[in-house]
C-alpha cells in the first residue's frame, strides 16, 4: 500500500510537467486557435537553455538566480518570434495549416537543440531543493510537491486572470469571434501574441524546474505533448483547472503503471515487463476524451473564410507518368549503388507520402501515424514472411491487411472528431504502436531476423539481391527498384485518379465542410473510414517495401519525428497532389536529395537532423508566402497563363463582370411588376 | 459639417470591386439608411468603413480625420461602432461581461445600454449565448451604444428576428441618435420600418449609388425602390443562362 502511495506521489512531478504543457496548449488554443504541437518542444528548449546558461555552455555560466530569469526572457522571445513569424500570418488560415505550422516549429526547435546540444540526454542542475518529506509513512522528494504546487498556483492565477481581467475577457471574446473582437476595438493579434508568450514562458518555467526531476532529453520531452493533449482534450481546450487535474492524474497513472510493471503479476515478455503500456494508456485516454468531449470542442469564429490547399483536377495521367517512369527505370540501372539504394528508398518513401495525400490532402485529416502503420506491416512481414515461412506474397498481403485493420480501428476511435483534431489521436497511436508493438521483446523488432529473405515470386527473385545488378554490378539489384517503381506508378495513378472520381469528390466535400457534406448526402464516417483504409493500405505496402529495402526491420525508420519531417516536406511541395508525394519521397531520409546533400553539401553525420531543419524552415516559409504549396501554385499559374493565352487569341473568355448582369433598362422595365410587392413582406 | 464623409469609395474582395465610386455623408445625430437589393454592396460598404474589407481607392473621413491608414481596431477606437450582420456578440461571455470588455483605457457605460434596452438589465448575469435572438441583438446594439461612438454602423438588425423585434429596436436607435448626437448608418431589409426612423436614404444598386433622397421622399417613391430591388432577378429570368 505504501508503495502505491509512494509511486502516486512520485507521479506528481511528471504530472505537473504534463499539466504545464497542457496549459500551454490551452493558452495557445484560446489565444490564437492553434493546436500547438510544439509546446513539449518548448519545455525541452527551456530546459536546454537553462542548462547551457547554468553550466557555461555558451561561455559564461550564471547562478540559478540569473540563469532562470534569463531563460524565461529567452523563452518569451522565442514565443514572440514563433507567434510573429509563424502564426500571425496564419490567423485566417485553415486549422490544418495552423496545425502543420506548429509541427514546423516542433521540428525546427528539436533540430536546433539536436544540432546545438547533441542527442545525449543531459543532467540538468537542480533548481528545487533535493530534500525529502515523509507523508503517509513514505518518503518523497519535496520537489514533487513543489512542482505540483507551483503549477497549481499558476492555474489559480490563470483562472483569475481570465475571469476577472480585461485581458482575460478580451481573450475569451477574441477566441470566440475574432471579427467581433476587432469591431469592439480589441486587437486579436496582440491577444494571440500575449497568450502564446504566456504559454511558452509557463511551459518553459515548469520545464526548467522539472528538468532535474525528469531529465533532459531531446527525443522524449517534445513527445510530452501527447499526454498534454490528452489533458487539454479533457478540458475541451478551455478549462485550466481541468487541464491541471487531468495532467496530474495522467502523471500519477503513468507512475502507477510503472510501479505495476515491477510486480511479479505484471505481464512480461522475454522476462522483462511489457513495454509501452504508458503510451497505450495515453492513447486510450485520448480516445476516451474524444468520445466524451469530442463533439463539443470549441470552434472559433475566424475573420476570413479559410482556404485549404488547392486540389487540381488533372487529366492525361498516363502521359504524365510515362516519361518520369522510364527515366527512373534507366536511372536504376545506370546509377552507382549508393544512389541506386537512395532512389529505391525514395520510391518507397513516395508510397508513404501518397498515403498522406489521400488522408490529409483529399480528406483534410492530419494523420501522423502512417509511418507507424507502415512499420506495423513491415514488422509482420519480417515475422511471418521469413521465420513463419509462408513466403513473400501471402506475408505481404497479411501485413498490409493488418495495417489496414489497425488504421481503420484508430480511425473509428476518432470518428467523432471533426477536422484537424484527429492529429491528436494518430499521434498517440503512432507512439503507442512504436512503444508497445515495435519495442516489445516477444513480438517486436528485436525478434525479427537480422537479414531478411528477399521477396521471391514464382521462382523469380524480385529482391535487392536479384541476379541482375545494374551497371556497376553491386547491390542492391535494380530489380527490386523496378518492383518499387511499378508499385509507385500504380499507386500514383490510383491516388491521382481518385481525385477525378466520385469518391474523390466526396472526400473533398468532407474536407471543406463535414456538416455541409453530410447535408448533401455524403456519408462522412464512411468516407473517412475508406480514406483511412486506403491510406493504411498504401502505408502498409510502403512498410513491406521498406523492410525488404533495408533487408531488416529497424524501429528507428518509423520514428514519429521522421514521419513529421516527411509531412513537412510533403506539405511544402503540395500535400494535395500526387506529384507532391513523388518529390517529397525523393527528399525523405535515406533518399536521393539527402544523399546528395550528405555527399557534397552538409556534414555527414547529422544529415537526418539537417533534413528536418530544412523541411521545417521550408514549411514556415511556404506557409507564409504561398500557403497552397509549391506544386499547386505552379499548377495554378500555368492554368492562369493558359487562360490568358486563350483570351489573347480572342476566344470567348469567362469574364464575369458584374456590369453585364443588369442592363440600364432593367430598372424601368420592372416598374409596374414591382409596385404590387412594395407594401408587402420584406424583400 | 458631416461626421462621416465617404468619397469615391471603391472596395471589394481581392481584385474584384463590389462597391464602385460610392460617396455618402452622414451628419451629426442623423440616421441614414442604405437601401438596395441583395448583392448591391451594402454590407461591403459598412465593412469598408469599419476596415474589415480592403478599400481600393477613395477617401474616408471621420470628423475630418482621414481613416484610410487605420486598422479595423484603430477605427473602432476612433469611434466607429459596427454591429455586423448576425450579431457581433460573444456567446461565452455574460451580458455584464460584455460591458466590461474593452480595450485599455476604454470605459463602457452599461447604464446607457440598460436605459435604452431595459430587458438587458434583467439578464445581466446570463451568458449571451443563451439569450433569445432579440435579446442578443439588443445586447449587440446596446454594447455599441455603451461605447458612445460617433458613428454607429448597423447591418441587418432584422436578420433572423421577428419583424416585431425590429419595430422595437429601430425607434430606440432613432431616439439614441437624436439624444446623443451619434450618426447612424443603417442597412435594413425592412424598408418601410427603416424609412420611418431615418432622415435620409441612399439607394445602392449593383455597387453604385442610384439616388439619394430624404426618407420622406423615398417613402413616397417606393415604386422606384422596389424596381431597383427586382431589376437583377427580372433580368436573370429573361436571360436564363446568364448567371
Amino acid at each position: 500500500m505504501s508503495q502505491i502511495i509512494l509511486f502516486a506521489l512520485l507521479g506528481l512531478g511528471p504530472g505537473a510537467l504534463i499539466a504545464s504543457v497542457g496549459l500551454g496548449v490551452v493558452l495557445s488554443y484560446r489565444g490564437s486557435g492553434v493546436i500547438n504541437l510544439s509546446m513539449g518542444a518548448m519545455v525541452m528548449l527551456a530546459g536546454y537553455l537553462f542548462w547551457a546558461f547554468r553550466t557555461g555552455y555558451f561561455g559564461i555560466s550564471f547562478a540559478t538566480a540569473f540563469a532562470l530569469p534569463l531563460t524565461l526572457v529567452a523563452m518569451a522571445g522565442v514565443g514572440c518570434v514563433v507567434e510573429l513569424v509563424v502564426f500571425r500570418r496564419l490567423r485566417t488560415a485553415s486549422p490544418l495549416a495552423k496545425l502543420v505550422a506548429s509541427l514546423a516549429v516542433l521540428l525546427l526547435v528539436q533540430a536546433a537543440v539536436l544540432l546545438a546540444f547533441g542527442s545525449t540526454p543531459l543532467n540538468s542542475p537542480a533548481v528545487l531543493p533535493s530534500s525529502s518529506v515523509t507523508v503517509f509513512n513514505v518518503t518523497v522528494p519535496i520537489a514533487q510537491f513543489i512542482l505540483a504546487g507551483i503549477v497549481g498556483i499558476i492555474v489559480v492565477v490563470l483562472v483569475g486572470l481570465y475571469r476577472y481581467t480585461r485581458f482575460g475577457l478580451a481573450t475569451r471574446a477574441a477566441s470566440e469571434n475574432e471579427r467581433s473582437a476587432l469591431l469592439a476595438g480589441l486587437s486579436p493579434s496582440l491577444i494571440a501574441l500575449s497568450n502564446t508568450v504566456v504559454g511558452t514562458v509557463l511551459a518553459g518555467l515548469v520545464g526548467i524546474l522539472a528538468a532535474s526531476v525528469v531529465g533532459l532529453d531531446s527525443t522524449t520531452l517534445p513527445l510530452l505533448i501527447i499526454p498534454a493533449l490528452a489533458a487539454a482534450l479533457f478540458a475541451r481546450f478551455t478549462s485550466f483547472p481541468i487541464t491541471y487535474l487531468a495532467g496530474l492524474l495522467i502523471g500519477i497513472a503513468e507512475s502507477l503503471v510503472y510501479l505495476a510493471s515491477t510486480q511479479s503479476w505484471f505481464p512480461t515478455s522475454q522476462g522483462i515487463a511489457l513495454p509501452g503500456l504508458q503510451q497505450v494508456l495515453e492513447f486510450l485516454l485520448i480516445v476516451a476524451a474524444l468520445w466524451w468531449r469530442g463533439s463539443s470542442l470549441p470552434q472559433r469564429g475566424e475573420i476570413v473564410e479559410q482556404s485549404l490547399p488547392l486540389v487540381p483536377y488533372q487529366d492525361r495521367l498516363l502521359q504524365r507518368v510515362a516519361l518520369p517512369s522510364v527515366a527512373c527505370a534507366i536511372a536504376l540501372i545506370l546509377l552507382p549503388f549508393d544512389f541506386r539504394q537512395a532512389l529505391i528508398t525514395g520510391l518507397v518513401a513516395m508510397m508513404i507520402c501518397l498515403s498522406f495525400v489521400v488522408i490529409t490532402g483529399y480528406v483534410g485529416q492530419l494523420s501522423v501515424m502512417q509511418l507507424a502503420l507502415a512499420g506495423f506491416a513491415g514488422l509482420l512481414v519480417s515475422h511471418i514472411g521469413d521465420t513463419g515461412g509462408i513466403g513473400f506474397l501471402p506475408a505481404a498481403i497479411l501485413g498490409i491487411l493488418a495495417s489496414v485493420g489497425l488504421g481503420i480501428a484508430v480511425a473509428i476511435s476518432a470518428l467523432r472528431v471533426r477536422g484537424a483534431t484527429l492529429v491528436v489521436v494518430t499521434l498517440a497511436a503512432a507512439e503507442a504502436i512504436q512503444q508497445f508493438i515495435f519495442a516489445n521483446g516477444s513480438w517486436g523488432a528485436s525478434q525479427t531476423p537480422g537479414s531478411l529473405q528477399q521477396p521471391n515470386l514464382l521462382g523469380l527473385n524480385l529482391g535487392t539481391d536479384a541476379g541482375f545488378r545494374g551497371l556497376d554490378g553491386k547491390l542492391p539489384s535494380p530489380v527490386f527498384g523496378f518492383l518499387a517503381l511499378v508499385i509507385v506508378v500504380v499507386l500514383y495513378l490510383l491516388v491521382a485518379n481518385l481525385r477525378r472520381g466520385d469518391l474523390g469528390r466526396r472526400m473533398l466535400a468532407v474536407r471543406s465542410n463535414e456538416r455541409a457534406a453530410a447535408a448533401a448526402g455524403v456519408h462522412v464516417p464512411r468516407v473517412k473510414i475508406i480514406a483511412f483504409g486506403l491510406g493504411s493500405a498504401i502505408a502498409g505496402i510502403a512498410g513491406v517495401m521498406y523492410t525488404y529495402d533495408f533487408g531488416t526491420f529497424s524501429t528507428s525508420n518509423y520514428d514519429v519525428m521522421i514521419g513529421f519531417a516527411l509531412i513537412a516536406g510533403l506539405y511544402v511541395l503540395g500535400i494535395s497532389m500526387a506529384q507532391g508525394a513523388v518529390l517529397a519521397g525523393l527528399g525523405a531520409t535515406g533518399a536521393l536529395i539527402p544523399l546528395v546533400l550528405q555527399k557534397w553539401v552538409l556534414p555527414q553525420n547529422q544529415i537526418a537532423t539537417y533534413v528536418q531543419l530544412i523541411a521545417a524552415l521550408g514549411l514556415i516559409v511556404q506557409l507564409n508566402l504561398f500557403p497552397e504549396g509549391v506544386l499547386p501554385i505552379m499548377w495554378k499559374r500555368k492554368q492562369d497563363k493558359a487562360q490568358k493565352l486563350e483570351r489573347d487569341r480572342g476566344l470567348p473568355a469567362a469574364d464575369v463582370s458584374t456590369d453585364a448582369l443588369i442592363p440600364e433598362g432593367a430598372l424601368r422595365r420592372s416598374n409596374h411588376e414591382a409596385s404590387s410587392i412594395v407594401d408587402g413582406a420584406p424583400i | 459639417m458631416p461626421v462621416l464623409e465617404v468619397q469615391g469609395l471603391v472596395a471589394g474582395y481581392e481584385d474584384a470591386a463590389v462597391v464602385r465610386n460610392l460617396s455618402l455623408t452622414i451628419g451629426k445625430g442623423e440616421v441614414v439608411v442604405l437601401l438596395g437589393p441583395n448583392g448591391a454592396g451594402k454590407t461591403t460598404t459598412l465593412q469598408a468603413i469599419s476596415g474589415l474589407v480592403q478599400v481600393m481607392s477613395g477617401s474616408l473621413r471621420l470628423n475630418a480625420e482621414d481613416l484610410m491608414e487605420y486598422s479595423p481596431t484603430q477605427r473602432s477606437r476612433k469611434g466607429i461602432a459596427h454591429v455586423p450582420e448576425g450579431r457581433g456578440i460573444f456567446a461565452g461571455l455574460t451580458v455584464a461581461e460584455h460591458f466590461r470588455l474593452g480595450y485599455r483605457g476604454e470605459h463602457l457605460d452599461a447604464d446607457v445600454a440598460y436605459s435604452y434596452f431595459p430587458p438587458l438589465a434583467g439578464v445581466a448575469n446570463r451568458l449571451a449565448g443563451v439569450l433569445s435572438g432579440g435579446e442578443q441583438q439588443m445586447l449587440a446594439v446596446g454594447r455599441a451604444l455603451a461605447r458612445e461612438p460617433s458613428v454607429l454602423l448597423l447591418d441587418e438588425l432584422s436578420l433572423g428576428l421577428a419583424p416585431l423585434v425590429v419595430e422595437v429596436l429601430l425607434p430606440v436607435i432613432r431616439s439614441y441618435a437624436t439624444e446623443s448626437g451619434c450618426s447612424v448608418l443603417l442597412v435594413e431589409q425592412h424598408i418601410h420600418l427603416a424609412l420611418e426612423v431615418a432622415d435620409r436614404g441612399y439607394l445602392l444598386v449593383n455597387g453604385e449609388i442610384q439616388m439619394e433622397k430624404t426618407a420622406k421622399e423615398l417613402q413616397d417613391d417606393k415604386v422606384l425602390i422596389a424596381a431597383s430591388y427586382l431589376g437583377k432577378s427580372e433580368f436573370a429570368a429573361s436571360n436564363g443562362n446568364e448567371e
